[in-house]
Parts: C-alpha cells; structure tokens; sequence
C-alpha cells in the first residue's frame, strides 16, 4: 500500500526556526523523559479523541474499502469495517491470520477452494445482520468495473474475477454464499496458501443490504456508510474532518476471547482532523489541540525528547530505490556490474543518520522483518563498500562500457527525498559515476513510473497484509510491470516460478524458503533494486492523556482499544 | 457615470473567458490522465474498459475543441460541474469555501486598514522619530518575511508556548482549522470562534499592512508639503483637522487602490496562510484541485476569484471619485 503523506517542503527554514524558538523557550521542555507506561487499567470509558497525526496533507480521497488504496485512511475504514479475519500480531515476529467475522476458516489442500464459516449473531451499525451474503455482496461490488479501485485487482485471485473486472459477467462465478449455512465457499483461479490473510484486507470488508438502494455507488463514502466495526460515521465526511463514535451494534466480545477486545470502544468520539501541513499539525499537538501527531521529517530528535512515539515500532514497509531493467546502459546481464557498483556505493547508514535521524532501519532486503518467512541478509550488495564499488565499475567501463549522460535519480518532490537522493549522488560521484537528480511532481509520479518512466527511483512499499508474497508478486512480478507496482519493469522467468511455486505451496518452511530464493535471484542475480532502509512508526502521542495507543506493524492504531485517562 | 459601470461589467466578461479559457487548455498541457484519477488512484494497473466507460462519462474523449464548448456551455449556467476526484458539486464547494475565505479576508483587510494607516500616519506627522524608524525597519521586516514562517512563529509563540508553560486556558490561541465556525452578523466570531481566526488573519494581514504603512506614510509626507495644507493651518485650523480631513483624505488616493487590490489578493491567494492554518478557503482548495488534476473544482473556483477581482477593481475606481471629486469617471475618454 502506499502512503499518502506529505513532507515538509519548508523544512530547513522550519528546522532552522524551531531551533531559534526552542533556544528561546527556556527550560521547559523536559516533562517527556518519564517514558510514559500505558497500561490498561488506566483506561477509561468515554471522552472525545482528537487525532492530528493521520491526515497531514491532504484530506482522504477515499473512505469506501472498496476504493481505498492509502494507509492513512486504512485507519479510518479500518474502524469502520471489521473482516473475515485478522492479524494477530501480539508476536510481531510472527504475524498469524485469525479469523475475526469468520468462526473458522479452511481450504483444501491445494489451497483452491476455501470455506468461511461466519458467525452468528453479528449485526452493521443498521441492525441487518452480517451473513455470507453480506460478503458476496461486498466483492461482486468491489469487482464492479464501473467502481472498480485501486486493489480491484486484487479481485484476480478469484475465479471469475478476471472476467468480472472486465465487465463480462455480473457476478464473481467462484464464490457461493449459504446463509443458512453460514458458509462462505471461495474457489480460487490459481492456487493459493495465503489467501486467509487477503480476505482480511479491506477490499474484502462485507456490505450491508442498505449499499444496493444507491444509484450511484461511489456516493457511498460521501454519507453515512454502514458498516460492522467498532465505530460509526457521526456525520458525514468533509475535507476538515472525519468524526467516528462507537457503533452500538458492535460487541468486540462476540470475537475470539484472543483479540482482548472491549464490549464497546473506550471512546466516546473520535474525530480524525486533517491538517495541510505536517509543522501546523505538530504545533497544533503541541499546543494541546489534539492528542496526537505525525513527526514532521527533522524534528524526530525533538519529538522523541519531548513526547512519547511509536518509532519503536516496526512498520511493514520498504523504502527503496528501484532500476530500470530495460534501460539501455542501466538494464540487461551487460550492465550488472554497474547496477552492482551503484548499490553498493550508497552509504545507507548516512541517510539514515543525516536524513531520518535515524528513525528507520537499513534494510537488508526488500521484504522487512515480521513478515512471515523474513530472513536477513537476503540482500549480498546491499551494505555500504566504495572499495567494491570501485573495482565493481571499473570493470564496468574496462568492458568497453560507458557513461555518456548523467544517471537520472527520480523521486517524487515535496516529500524529503531530495535529501536521500543528495547523498546517493555525493556517494555515485565518488567513485566516478555521474548522477543527476530528477524530481517528479508527487500526483504524477506513480503514474509515470508505471508506465515505464523509471531510470532509478525512488519506491516505497507498505504490506496490505502479511504475506511475502506482497512484496513480490506486487512489486516485482512480471504481471505487474507495464503499468502495475514493478516500476524496474522486471522480468525473468525464474523469478516469477520461484512465486508461482511459493504461493502454493502449503508448508510454511518451503514456502519462506522458495519466496526467499526469489527474492535472492531479483537482488543478486539480477540486481533490480536498491534496498535502503524498513520504515518506523511516525506518530506522537501524548501518553499523559491517553492509554493503550500504539501502531501494529501495519501501521494502524487499534482505535477501539484505544482509551482516555481520566 | 452608469455607462461607465455598465462599460466595466461587460470588461470583466472577456477578463473571466481569456482567463478560464487559458487555465483550460494548460491544464490538459499537464501530465497525468485524469481518467485514470477518476477510476480510483494514480498508482495502479486500470482496466482499459474502465477508463473507457470514465472518458467516456465525462466527455474526455471528445477533442479538446468539443470539450471547451461543453464546458463554456455548462458554465455560462453556472453549472460548475462535479469534482472528478469525490463527485461533489463544486457549486456546493465553492459556497462553502468562499464564504471563509471572505470571513478570513474581511478580517484581514480590517487589520489591514486600521494598523497600516493607523501606523503609516503617526510615521509621517513623527517623521524621523524612533516611531518612524521602527516603523520602517518592522514594515521592511514584515514585507521579508515569508508567511509561513511567520505563521510558525505565531503559532509557536501564542499557542504551543501558553500551552507548554500551562497558563489559563484563555490565553491559548488556536493553530488549525476553521473552529467552531459560529458567527454574529456574518462575520464578527463568536464564542471561541476567534481564537481560531485571530492568528490566520494576522498572518494574512501582515505583508499587506506593512505595505499599507508605506504607502501611508510616503503619501502622507507628500500631502503634508502642499500648498493647501500650509493654507488650511493658515486659515486657523486645529492641526488634527488639517491632518485628517485637508490630509489623510488626500493620500488616500493611492492607499485606497492598494487596499482594494489587497481584497482580491486576501481572497484568492491567501493559499500559503489557508494552508499554514489549515483554514478551508478557495485558496487551499485551488493549490489542492491543481494538485489532484480536478479540473472541474479549479476552473470553478478560479472563475469565483477572477469575478471577485474584477468586481473589487471596479468598486475600487469608483471610490476615487469619492476621494478626489476631480476625478470624472468615464468622461473624456469619449473626447
């Protein structure tokens, strides 16, 4: 998934200001030290939160999880919707699917066809009771082409989806809904061992009868939605605010005792404030108008200091820099020896330390820990070493190869990149490779890159759920260059087995170990990435006033365990 | 005189059609497909079918020729269309955002009026005074410095201070959002409304007041050396009454045209202070809709800020007949 945010555009002159009025502030900015412990017992039932820390930029495009495709306003339909399953992440090395809206859960043993047993006794926030149906309903309208979102692809994985995306038929022929039953039967197009964790993602969040009176479904996410999650729309969405309060319908103990959910959210009201500009909602925090922030990009030292956070957290995600395969001096088995030279030249630590006040994590590989199959050190020429740079692009040229323009570094402006790719460039030219950057504005970035625009650029990925293959199939598959996520345009034939292979096979050991091969052969063999560091979690919270807040890897906050103290 | 207004409406029509007209051709100069926007994200493989059935829905297949005419057609009815990005209306948007874009502008141009002339006049009559210089070196200072940063600093000063060394409540300013949004008389906040509009409003007001007081002063200095003022004192006047009724009112000539351009500029360009505050007025709105390819929510809240502009820049020559009665509008230019 990628991530909506904005950096500060403004930020040395911010940075530089701040400093002067923290001189000038005196001495009262000690009071965060005392790390605050959350514990439960401090919770206590109702009180309005306001949070600053989730829109910062622009307000959301999307609420419907049906068009959804950012994390940020993942947070929102998140609270909204509750699904099939879920993550339980209590072992964060170790994320484990658990069915939530499922009772259980099974799939043959080819991984097929799988069978969903629903719970009883669960109701939308309308008092319509949540069936198999409600589940059918929701995928045949999430593969409507006429509505069709961002992850409508990933509708793909079901048989008949294809051809539903393509407007050739009017229902997803692989799913059969019994509500008396209360079986949910998915017959999958190609096999596939994880699709319990892609059932849980929001496009798969069930609908309620009240969806189908609208005449226009893409007025859904602009009234009141209806849905099964712990929370409620109060009112409608502007472009200043999203107000939830608790859905009474809702009984977190109806789920699995293993959620530790409570009867009813904690909140009384949550109110999701969008802020234009990430200083303005910092100060915003800090002046007490809400009870969290995002960490503007150069005052985490501060934030850190000042406030309690979530950077102890490991976020699901990788920043990256991907290459063009079919570039002519950058792409093909000739030019392996230059992509080697470029990826081992950059000093990931610096731009750790210089650009994140390290506030992330270099990575090893592209796919982060937590996810089940990690393994580190995947990754050989991803640690910082000039010597074999050098001798990597000596080579190189001593092979008759050339430089005849700059090297283009492309990331999209306005988000902090400008500094990363500052020191890729400082760190190319020392061993005599000329790079340029080439900033992209941000709303056409993706789309650029997508379509083959590529040279070396800037990526960043965030998992949709706990799978590897989401970091291979999504990123690197052939099935999405031309167009999709792939922006190296990567193609090769081994790699692409190496995933078939491992999304069916069922043991998890072979699994992890085929996945992690793949991503071997698309790193060293191959070299069309340019891992740089996992993210951290980014918020700020004030932990005098709130208890239990924290991000899971996903990067979401569990809003209905989250709690005032008194 | 009437011709004369009559004369200036029917400029402002050629004004807004060389202007939205302009904005629309650039805009398709622009990369990104708007269709794709449509369909759901600028990030993601999207079926051809479903561009196709979106292109087709808007128009955006037809030759950009057809759509201009479309467009113009739809507009002269001031039906401004729907968002491409949400479906809202932007007749709806537009209601919403201008009327606290003008809120934010109102109070603007007040501080604007009453500290920039207030400032500008005691600099004159104390000319070379430590007023005067002061005044010379903040005006030059606040002219220099960017809004947003002089926003942070109020923010970090008026709001984020109080709150860090807990003084009562009431001292506490707000640093985003449009508050409450309870008013008396359209525009005069009420409750705690005004928290939330005073640091906004100054930020907005500063570069112009500051302007303001220049302008004051070096005109007023001027008028204070003519042949009537010396006249007026001669005839036994009060000097207050020199000053304001023989002097103020004849340097305002020129204060005047800088406070009626300030209520275009307040309106549709306060886009750095509106996003410093996150105040949801046209300008945040614009700089968004640019951002996002809507094109339908810029061309619809541009037309709104060139009306404005145009309307205010009439208002603004007819007041100088008012100032200077030797001023005939419309008269002479047929001779």
């Amino acid at each position: 998934m990628r991530r909506q945010r904005k950096g500060a555009k403004l930020l040395a002159i911010i940075l530089g200001l701040s400093l002067v009025a923290a001189a000038c502030g005196g001495d009262d900015d000690d009071d965060g030290d005392e790390a605050t412990q959350n514990t439960a017992e401090e919770a206590v039932q109702g009180g309005e939160f306001i949070d600053l820390g989730t829109f910062v930029g622009d307000p959301p495009e999307h609420i419907d999880p049906a068009l959804n495709s950012t994390l940020d306003a993942y947070q929102v339909v998140n609270s909204l919707y509750d699904g099939l399953t879920d993550i339980d992440a209590s072992d964060p090395e170790n994320p484990e699917i658990v069915p939530q809206v499922a009772e259980s859960f099974e799939s043959n043993d080819d991984a097929t066809v799988w069978t969903f047993t629903i719970r009883d006794g669960l109701t939308f926030s309308d008092g319509t009771p949540v069936l198999p149906s409600s589940f059918e309903r929701a995928w045949n309208r999430a593969s409507d082409p006429e509505l069709a979102g961002d992850y409508s692809y990933l509708m793909n994985f079901i048989e008949g989806g294809a051809e539903r995306l393509a407007g050739e038929a009017d229902t997803l022929s692989g799913v059969v809904a019994d509500d008396d039953a209360m079986t949910l039967e998915v017959t999958l197009s190609a096999p596939y061992s994880n699709f319990d964790a892609v059932a849980g993602f929001q496009l798969f969040f069930p609908m309620p009868e009240a969806v189908e009176e609208l005449d226009n479904q893409a007025d859904w996410e602009n009234g009141l939605m209806i849905g099964n999650g712990p929370f409620m729309l109060e009112t409608e969405r502007t472009d200043q605010e999203i107000v939830l309060v608790p859905n009474p319908e809702w009984d977190g103990t109806k789920y699995d005792e293993a959620f530790g959910l409570p009867e009813q959210p904690y909140l009384d009201r949550l109110t999701f404030r969008v802020s234009a500009d990430p200083d303005t909602s910092y100060n915003a925090f800090e002046a007490g108008e809400g009870m969290t922030a995002q960490i503007p990009p150069g005052r985490v030292e501060e934030a850190r200091s000042n406030h309690d956070t979530t950077l102890d957290v490991h976020i699901l995600g990788s920043y990256h820099f991907d290459i063009n395969m079919t570039d002519p001096v950058l792409g093909g088995e000739d030019n392996k020896l230059l992509r080697q030279a470029i990826s081992q030249a950059i000093d990931r630590d610096e731009i750790n330390e210089a650009v994140y006040e390290g506030s992330r994590e270099v990575s090893t590989g592209i796919t982060p820990p937590g996810i089940p199959g990690f393994e580190e050190g995947i990754c050989e020429y991803c640690a910082y070493d000039a010597e074999a740079a050098q001798e990597a692009f000596d080579e190189w040229t001593a092979a008759g190869n050339e430089i005849t323009e700059p090297l283009r570094v492309q990331y999209n402006t306005g988000a902090g990149h400008e500094n990363v790719v500052a020191i890729m460039i400082d760190n190319l030219s020392a061993i005599g490779i000329d790079a340029a950057e080439e900033p992209i504005d941000t709303e056409t970035y993706f789309t650029q890159l997508a379509d083959g625009a590529c040279t070396i650029c800037r990526a960043g990925w965030f998992a949709d759920y706990p799978t590897y293959d989401n970091f291979m199939y999504d990123l690197y598959g052939s099935d999405a260059a031309n167009g999709g996520n792939n922006y190296s345009q990567y193609s090769s034939e081994k790699f692409d087995d190496l995933v078939a292979q491992a999304k069916e096979t069922t043991d998890p050991d072979e699994q992890a170990s085929l996945f992690q091969e793949a991503e071997g052969v698309m790193l060293n063999d191959d070299i069309a990435a340019i891992p740089l560091n996992w993210y951290l979690g980014d918020y700020a919270y004030n932990g005098d006033e709130i208890a239990n807040f924290t991000q899971t890897n996903f990067g979401l906050i569990i809003w209905e365990t989250v709690s005032l103290k008194s | 005189m009437t011709s004369y207004i009559i004369r200036r409406l029917l400029l402002i029509i050629p004004t807004v059609f060389v202007a939205l007209s302009f904005l629309f051709f650039l805009f398709f100069l622009l990369p990104g497909d708007p269709a794709s926007l449509i369909a759901g994200g600028a990030n993601r493989a999207i079926d051809q079918g479903v561009l196709d059935r979106i292109n087709a829905r808007y128009g955006l297949n037809d030759p950009i020729p057809v759509q201009f005419v479309h467009y113009w057609q739809r507009t002269i009815q001031w039906d401004l269309g729907e968002s491409f990005l949400n479906r809202r209306s932007v007749n709806e948007i537009l209601g919403e955002r201008s009327i606290n874009s003008i809120r934010l502008g109102i109070w603007a141009i007040l501080i604007e009026i009453i500290v920039g002339i207030a400032v500008g006049l005691l600099a004159a009559i104390r000319r070379y005074s430590i007023a005067d210089k002061l005044t010379t070196i903040i005006t030059a200072g606040a002219s220099a410095v960017p809004v947003f940063v002089l926003g942070f600093v109020l923010q970090y000063l008026f709001a984020v201070q109080p709150n860090k060394l807990g003084w009562p409540e009431w001292t506490k300013l707000r640093t985003s959002g449009l508050g409450p949004d309870t008013w008396t008389f359209f525009f005069i906040p009420t409750g705690e409304q005004w928290r939330y509009l005073i640091l906004p409003a100054i930020t907005l007001a500063s570069v112009s007041t500051a302007l303001l007081a220049r302008m004051t002063r070096g005109s007023m200095l001027e008028v204070l050396r003519a042949d009537y003022m010396r006249t007026a004192r001669s005839k036994g006047l009060g000097e207050r009454d020199v000053v304001i009724r023989h002097g103020l009112r004849n340097a305002m000539l020129p204060v005047v045209t800088l406070i009626g351009i300030d209520f275009g500029t307040v309106i549709g360009v306060a886009v750095l202070t509106e996003t410093t505050f996150s105040w949801p007025g046209l300008g945040s709105e614009i700089v968004q809709a640019v951002g996002q390819r809507d094109l339908p929510v810029l061309l619809g809240l541009t037309l709104a800020v060139v009306l404005a502009y145009a309307l205010i820049n009439l208002v603004v020559d007819l007041s100088y007949a008012w100032f200077d009665p030797r001023i005939r509008l419309g008269e002479g230019e047929n001779s």
